[in-house]
């Protein structure tokens, strides 16, 4: 089967300086991918390749090939508009329009393709039973957004990513600005979505990622230090920083450019 | 001991001068109010003028005020638009230091150049004459900049989440700016008009010679006619220092005229407290 996404060779640079490095990996179609690893290690840089996000920032550049379903994305020919109808992405923070929840689910969808009045009940409805929302709404869906708690927002906003029916979704942190109950909503949505669609998310926490993840990325210092089975790195990890890494216990990365003596302390959240 | 002697001069100083601001505005508009309030009354106000403007009202000029403040408010609305737009969403970013300057600069020309330029371009160059059609284009060009920096304003206020949401859906650049960029700017274009109108209703340097007239017109029929307005008529109504009933006259007229401008703008600074709102959420 092809692969989904296929990275050869990839380093992503902002200015003159590689934050991400040598990335050579593939990601299989309909798993939740879940990429962990410390601070500033690049994980939401290398996430917002996938859909070409990084392109807002000028001096952004990325070299090597991006594969999405066979197609490199960054070539000249990529239509980015399209591609991120494929590629959704929902960020840390919840984003809601000053509208009613009926409106924020469909404000994606209803720009980019003509639909009956009847249908844009049905997106509705069906999406925000996806994401766990349609109890708790059901009866207020022409107030206003703004009034629902942060993580009821967080679950509206990946409804309307959700909406727009992509092949694969991008969380960055979804759940970091979360209460312990709010975030678990988030992760029962995604083991939802399981099997549905591509999920790939950037997480700090580790409990989470061992409950939902089918794969995991360990991201070290701009580049991928391990990947595999969910299973894989957190019962049998490879290497000695994976083990550090995942116990909660402090990992030495030397900052290039530095004296070798010199290192950064990092150690993983959630512990 | 010294630093709290500095500080408490400084103080004074910036009291005593907000105080000279503040108390200026009031005499100002006191001396306007009692001298004019004599010449107000419904019949002023709804009554054309008549001989020269020594006696009858000032309806026309009201008019006239009004019509040439939105036909150049009309005017410069889509420009300042697409200028905003096109600085805060296509133009290279280096760039768009060096745009904001230009049209600082332009907001600060005097407005005597605009009418001489008008003069030059609507009067000797396209022979349109004193015209409706001459104050619309000069005053348009006149208040282009205040309008189009308070757009941008706004553009740069929306938060970068927004922006950021819209484009993951995977919007192009012009459904950007059509569902997110320009409906969350709605109130700085509000208020960036408003405050464009208030400064085009005071201008009178940059249309005396070519758009308006003191007397023998009431509404223009046709773009090519001339326009009369309150600015002109004060102006001319002042001169007349002879002339009690027409000073008389000039003081309610101007009047009339800080009113105007007085509630556009408090409904501008009405509405920016509302963007305030907005951003807050
Ligand atoms: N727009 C940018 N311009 C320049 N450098 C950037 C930019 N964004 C990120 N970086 C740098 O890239 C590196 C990786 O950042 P990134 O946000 O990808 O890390 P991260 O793994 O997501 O960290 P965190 O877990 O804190 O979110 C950091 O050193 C950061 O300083
Ligand atoms: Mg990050």
């Amino acid at each position: 089967m092809m692969p989904l996404f296929s990275l050869n060779n990839v380093s992503l640079f902002y200015g003159k300086a590689p934050i991400v490095r040598d990335i050579n990996i593939t990601f299989a179609e309909k798993r939740v991918i879940c990429i962990i690893g410390p601070s500033g290690s690049g994980k939401s840089t290398l996430l917002r390749t996938f859909n070409r996000m990084n392109d807002l920032t000028p001096s952004f550049e990325c070299k090597g090939s991006v594969l999405f379903d066979g197609h490199d994305i960054y070539n000249n020919g990529t239509k980015v508009c399209q591609l991120r109808q494929h590629v959704g992405m929902v960020f840390q923070k919840p984003c809601i329009f000053p509208k009613s929840i009926y409106d924020n689910v469909l404000f994606g969808v209803r720009q980019l393709y003509r639909m009956k009045k009847i249908e844009h009940q049905q997106v509705v409805e069906e999406t925000l039973k996806a994401v766990y929302l349609w109890d708790e709404v059901k009866d207020k869906l022409r107030s206003s957004a703004l009034e629902l708690s942060q993580g009821q927002q967080q679950r509206l906003t990946i409804a309307r990513a959700l909406a727009v029916k992509p092949r694969v979704i991008l969380l960055d942190e979804p759940t970091s600005s979360l209460d312990h109950k709010s975030a678990g909503a988030i992760d029962a949505l995604i083991n939802n979505l399981k099997g549905e669609i591509t999920v790939i998310m950037v997480t700090h926490k580790l409990d989470q990622a061992r409950r939902i993840a089918d794969d995991v990325v360990f991201m070290c210092d701009g580049m991928i230090c391990e990947a595999g089975t969910s299973k894989h790195i957190f019962e049998t990890p490879g290497k000695s920083e994976t083990k550090c890494y995942i116990k909660g216990e402090e990992i030495n990365v030397p900052i290039k450019g530095f004296v070798s003596s010199q290192v950064i302390r990092l150690k993983a959240e959630g512990y | 001991m010294i630093r709290r002697a500095k500080g408490v001069i400084f103080f004074s100083i910036c009291a005593i001068a907000t105080l000279i601001a503040v108390s200026l505005l009031f005499v100002i508009v006191g001396v306007i109010f009692s001298k004019g309030i004599s010449a107000f009354s419904v019949t002023f106000l709804t009554e054309e003028s008549k001989n020269f403007g020594q006696t009858g009202g000032i309806f026309f000029q009201i008019l006239g005020t009004i019509i040439l403040i939105t036909s150049a408010g009309i005017l410069s609305l889509p420009i300042a638009l697409g200028t905003a737009v096109y600085q805060t969403e296509y133009l290279w970013p280096s760039f768009r230091r060096a745009a904001s300057i230009v049209l600082y600069a332009l907001n600060g020309v005097p407005t005597i150049i605009f009418g001489l330029f008008g003069y030059a371009v609507f009067g000797l160059l396209l022979n349109v004459g004193v015209s409706w059609v001459s104050g619309t284009f000069i005053l348009a060009i006149m208040i282009l900049p205040t309008l189009t920096v308070s757009i941008k304003e706004a553009i740069d206020s929306i938060p970068v989440k927004y922006r950021e949401s819209g484009l993951s859906l995977g919007f192009s650049k012009w459904k950007l700016i059509r569902v997110i960029i320009i409906p969350h700017s709605f109130f700085g274009i509000v208020t960036g008009l408003l405050l464009g109108l208030a400064r085009a209703a005071g201008e009178t340097a940059a249309i005396m010679f070519t758009a308006t007239v003191f007397s023998g017109v009431n509404v223009p029929r046709s773009f090519l006619e001339p326009i009369t307005t309150l600015q002109t008529h004060i102006l001319v109504l002042a001169q007349e220092a002879l002339n009690p009933q027409a000073r008389t006259n000039a003081w309610g007229a101007a009047l009339a005229l800080v009113m105007i401008v007085f509630f556009i703008s408090i409904v501008s600074m009405f509405i920016r407290s509302r963007i305030r709102l907005e951003a807050e959420r």
